[in-house]
């Protein structure tokens, strides 16, 4: 009986052994943010024209819009990644060679209150989600995802737009 | 001899009276060094991009906050906001943020809540116990949200957001539209202040 259980346990053993090990080499496999694949995907452009947001179907107020249209003029510049960071409409931006352009979409919009948010803690933050699409001088996609902005305690509601505009700066920093 | 005294006398009293004119004539030059700055000095025209409006404001506003968009003047900068001539003027201590009225895209108004307690104090509310800190977070006022959306010299896009006392945005929409400003949500009546 002894024998049995030892046998038993001789088998299974490396069994288990082996599929943890095959777990674990496939969830290092299978990290989406591996250091090789974002070295290759990286593009190269010198300037950079923003275009204001579309609010789409969503009643994303006029101050939210600018909020994030400056934001985001003064996070990308901020990234050092351009040599120009051209507002639309801007004359200059036609004679760019390998201007590649960012345009931004809103998908939801949730305001908040700063009341609300500082009083009870759990509710009452304002979140807005946006379509963030790069394209190259060809009008070829680079980068096309939604990005999240939220304000979840201390701060007013326009502070959703600056934790949008960064998160934007760290795409634009890991694309370029 | 005589003679040629005579001569010399006679040159000496027109050459005396040449010797004023000299005088005459570096007085008329110092005038003229004098006056010369003031004559040509520049006077800003009407319109035109100058450090102080020239014209008297039509609508005037103090401890207007200046939230984004101001280019030279840092965010969140305490100011006036004037209409002066056909211009939307901020000005926050030596920093100015002028805006042709023709230049504008957009302009809309919008009403918000601020905490009365903010910055430093804010953060200082936070230790008090027992909840005490977010009882103040109580204490809001309402206010109103100017945004203004405009084109650069160069056509590129500009925008931006002052924060004013309530009730104080539609006087600068009403006034910025009747010079040329492009609105695309008409002006509502305004409701009535609260006494």
């Amino acid at each position: 009986m002894q024998h049995q259980t030892r046998t038993a346990v001789s088998v299974v053993f490396p069994i288990v052994l082996a599929c943890a090990l095959l777990l674990i080499v496939g969830a290092v496999m299978g990290q989406p943010g591996s250091g090789d694949s974002k070295s290759a995907q990286k593009f190269s452009a010198s300037s950079i024209q923003i275009e204001p947001t579309d609010p789409g179907d969503v009643p994303l107020p006029p101050e939210f819009r600018v909020a994030i249209y400056e934001n985001l003029i003064a996070q990308i510049e901020k990234t050092g990644k351009f040599q120009h960071v051209y507002r639309s409409g801007d004359k200059d931006a036609a004679g760019a060679p390998d201007l590649v352009t960012l345009h931004t979409t809103a998908r939801s919009f949730t305001k908040g209150s700063q009341k609300k948010r500082e009083v009870t803690t759990v509710s009452g933050s304002t979140s807005l989600t946006l379509n963030v699409h790069i394209t190259d001088h060809a009008g070829q996609p680079i980068v096309d995802r939604d990005v999240q902005g939220k304000v979840r305690f201390l701060g007013d509601n326009l502070r959703a737009t600056y934790d949008f505009s960064k998160k934007v700066a760290n795409i634009v920093r890991d694309t370029f | 001899m005589s003679m040629q005294n005579l001569i010399v006398d006679v040159s000496v009293a027109t050459n005396s009276s040449r010797a004023a004119r000299p005088r005459v004539w570096a007085r008329g030059l110092f005038l003229l060094a004098i006056g010369a700055p003031w004559m040509f000095s520049p006077v800003p025209a009407h319109g035109q991009a100058a450090d102080t409006p020239a014209a008297a404001p039509s609508v005037v506003q103090t401890d207007v906050k200046l939230v984004i968009g101001g280019e030279t003047v840092k965010n969140n900068s305490v100011g006036t906001l004037s209409v002066v001539g056909s211009s939307l003027w901020f000005a926050a201590g030596e920093k100015k943020v002028e805006v042709e009225a023709s230049s504008i895209l957009d302009i809309s108004t919008n009403e918000d809540s601020r905490q009365d307690i903010t910055g430093a104090a804010r953060l200082a509310t936070m230790a008090i116990p027992y909840g005490g800190g977010r009882v103040l977070s109580l204490f809001s006022h309402h206010v109103d949200v100017l945004t203004v959306e405009f084109k650069n010299a160069n056509g590129g896009y500009h925008g931006v957001v002052f924060v004013l006392a309530e009730g104080k945005a539609a006087p600068f929409k009403k006034q910025l539209v009747a010079m040329g400003a492009k609105a695309s949500l008409p002006l509502a009546e305004p409701a009535p202040a609260n006494q």
